[in-house]
């Protein structure tokens, strides 16, 4: 991908939307203050729009501040979104958190997101300044450091399985789609990894994947499906989920989480590039996705007029777990 | 019938995180199915006494520090 | 007393006399970060790391405490009374603390303990049973602005000992009465080595120097309303996503929110760390909320560190410059930035 022809081309689009009042704002991402992070950007004039980039840096869900409504003011709303988040765009039309008509999609194709974790791996206890990229590959520099590295190896884990590149609904296109909607990675095969494991070893797995947990809700605080007035962990009569860092309690959270957004994830990874400790809580909206597409044949976020599958039933559901 | 799915997604998740195989159980009972109900409740309860009390996701505030 | 000097090859003999009566807990590499960990031997001390993840608050202020245990039950003998939890079991010491978080503790301590009625005595007593012995930075990373803020890479402000890495030894400063014990048995430097560490401070001043830097001469002359009714907060908050990432980092954030939890008839009083930017912070029980918008929020937490403490703690600021929630914030909405808008 072109970054920089896709830049100029976010800024000149943004810049007639504003210019023309077609939008009142465009949310987008401008250049971040640390390495491999831009920051989501609301930009409310031309001017602003200026400062609009895309980047393989771009690891937020801007779908998240829509739901927000950070104004109430705002009529209407550009936004740059790639293929995970025009399906939440979806999502929450079809849950009447969004109108189609509040909504102008700049649409871009996912190049897969760069996880910075994964970079900062391959240099453990160096200092990194500044990422640059180069065509294909990202340009590492700092106190001596200066490497280069192919940014495919380098990718989130859900980019590697996206099943949809390409903007689901859009009303312009940065730049022209991706040829293939998929990136190619086996979701089977990468989806639900404890499922080899017995219960033992799997609970140890979720044990040490979870342990590192600080209960800042940086996931739940990311992720556009989180947009209940009242948080289940913020219930307090009654209390259903302790506050504490008793594992019963954080392993509460993360699975009453997950499981409040089965049939509605999209894998946009949000959550995990938010977390400031690393913890990789797809391993459980990974299982339910993989659970939900193999027993009831849903993919959310494909279609604003499909009906999600935890809000209907069918005579044949399986229920051969049922006595 | 919505919890059905519910269900079958709960009890998936729960055993892929580690909870043994035979804590969790589901029957279909009508209130009208006393005998049914009775009968099920031993079994459950004999099922989850043989795998000893339970030790993962419990929060037990007088051991904790 | 005199600086004094530790050659790396006797690290051991000192770890041994702090290991005779403490428990030495140290920074050390856990997959691709460090930690604070205990120091199983000498060999595992590490010299040139940036910092740690997260802050070493946990060692005086833990996430989640236990504060004390009741049985509530009147036919109890023992039932009806709140007892309180055991003290701290050990004494121990943090090697390698890096100067702003052991400053971050100082600035910690004027807020746990500030008189007769507000001495918090978890706090205090983990204070007490804690040595601080710092490394000074020589190398300070791109995020840190410990200068800007009354801090700085060699700063001796609220540890008992600062050591300062020449290469094969380290320079000794006694930074407290405490301290001082521990480095009685240790040769005096000479004039080489303190001209080397003087030397290394400048260097990393400098360095720190082309970092951006945050001004907070005007903050401090500006009138609070002044302050808080300044629109470039509307613009500051549009991203937050009020987790709490930046406080729970934070070496001198330490809010917290303390709750009953009950099992049959025993239960226990516990607090957890709160966090500003979260809605449930400042509501009422009445379902008032003087803090509903995240704007307002977002403004709470930077004047808070920026100006209402400074007025209130004598001129301290309550933040250290370690960088970590500008690494670390998931938005990146960088505290530099924002103070600078405060400081124009």
């Amino acid at each position: 991908m072109d970054f920089e022809a896709v830049t100029q081309k976010i800024r000149e689009i943004a810049k007639r939307l504003l210019s023309e009042g077609q939008v009142d704002a465009v949310l987008g991402y401008r250049e971040g203050t640390v390495p491999m992070r831009e920051r989501p950007f609301f930009a409310y004039t031309p001017e602003e729009a200026e400062q609009l980039v895309w980047t393989p840096f771009c690891c937020n869900n801007l779908a998240n501040f829509l739901i927000r409504k950070p104004k109430g003011e705002i009529g209407k709303w550009g936004i740059v979104a790639q293929g995970c988040v025009t399906r939440n765009l979806v999502g929450l039309i079809q849950e009447n958190q969004l109108k189609r008509e509040e909504l102008f999609i700049i649409g871009v194709p996912s190049p897969g997101m760069v996880d910075r974790r994964k970079v900062l791996d391959k240099f453990p206890g160096k200092t990194i300044s500044q990422v640059l990229v180069e065509g294909e590959e990202l340009v590492i520099k700092g106190p001596g450091l200066d490497e280069r590295l192919d940014m495919k190896t380098v990718k989130r884990d859900n980019c590697y399985t996206c099943i949809q590149r390409n903007p689901v609904i859009v009303d312009e296109m940065a730049c022209d789609k991706a040829e293939n909607d998929s990136m190619g990675g086996d979701i089977d095969k990468m989806a639900a990894p404890w499922e080899s494991l017995d219960p033992d070893q799997r609970w140890q797995a979720f044990y040490d994947n979870f342990k590192d947990c600080i209960r800042c809700y940086a996931c739940r605080d990311a992720c556009p499906l989180c947009y209940c007035h009242v948080c289940f962990v913020d219930e307090s009569q009654p209390q259903w989920c302790g506050k504490t860092q008793d594992f019963a309690d954080v392993a509460t959270f993360h699975l009453l989480r997950a499981f409040h957004c089965a049939g509605r994830c999209t894998d946009c990874g949000a959550c995990e590039s938010a977390c400031p400790v690393g913890i990789k809580m797809r391993r459980l909206t990974s299982k339910i996705e993989k659970d939900i597409r193999q027993m009831y044949g849903y993919r959310p976020g494909l279609e604003i007029e499909a009906t999600p599958p935890m809000s209907v039933y069918k005579p044949n559901d399986p229920e051969d777990f049922i006595k | 019938m919505f919890a059905r799915r519910r269900f079958a997604v709960l009890k998936n998740l729960l055993e892929y995180i580690g909870l043994e195989p035979g804590r969790l159980h589901f029957s279909w009972i009508s209130s009208a199915e006393a005998e049914k109900f009775q009968r099920t409740a031993q079994e459950v309860v004999e099922a989850v006494r043989k795998l000893g009390p339970a030790k993962r996701l419990i929060k037990d505030i007088r051991k904790v520090a | 007393m005199a600086d004094k000097i530790l050659a790396k090859d006797k690290l051991p003999e000192f770890l041994a006399q702090l290991e005779k009566e403490h428990r030495v807990y140290a920074p050390q590499l856990q997959g691709d970060d460090y930690r604070w960990a205990p120091l199983e031997q000498a060999g595992d001390v590490v010299w040139d790391f940036s910092n740690t993840r997260l802050s070493p608050k946990e060692f005086f202020f833990p996430q989640t405490e236990c504060m004390m245990r009741f049985v509530n039950d009147p036919a109890d003998p023992e039932g009806m009374i709140m007892k309180p939890e055991e003290p701290l079991d050990e004494k121990r010491v943090l090697m390698n603390i890096r100067p702003c978080d052991a400053k971050a503790f100082g600035v910690l301590d004027l807020i746990f303990c500030q008189d007769d009625y507000t001495d918090d005595p978890y706090w205090r007593d983990k204070r007490e049973k804690t040595l601080l012995v710092a490394l000074a930075c020589n190398d300070p990373c791109p995020q840190c602005f410990c200068t800007s803020v009354g801090c700085g890479p060699h700063s001796e402000a609220g540890s008992d000992l600062l050591l300062v890495d020449l290469g094969d030894k380290l320079l000794v400063k006694v930074t407290s009465e405490r301290g001082a014990a521990f480095a009685e048995g240790l040769e005096e430097a000479g004039e080489d080595d303190q001209k080397k560490a003087a030397e290394l401070k400048k260097a990393a001043e400098d360095k720190l120097a082309q970092n951006l830097t945050v001004g907070t001469d005007k903050i401090a002359q500006k009138e609070v309303l002044e302050l808080f009714d300044d629109p470039m907060w509307d613009r500051v908050w549009e991203s937050c996503l009020n987790c709490g990432t930046c406080t729970f980092c934070c070496p001198t954030c330490h809010c917290f929110d303390i709750q009953d939890e009950t099992q049959g008839k025993e239960g226990r009083r516990v607090r957890n760390w709160d966090w500003c930017m979260h809605w449930l912070f400042t509501r009422h029980g009445s379902g008032h909320n003087p803090r509903g918008t995240s704007k307002e929020r977002v403004r709470q937490r930077f004047m808070h560190k920026f100006k209402y403490i400074p007025l209130k703690r004598g001129g301290e600021i309550g933040c250290v410059g370690c960088g970590r929630c500008v690494v670390l914030c998931p938005v990146n909405i960088d505290v530099r930035e924002v103070v600078n808008q405060m400081n124009a």
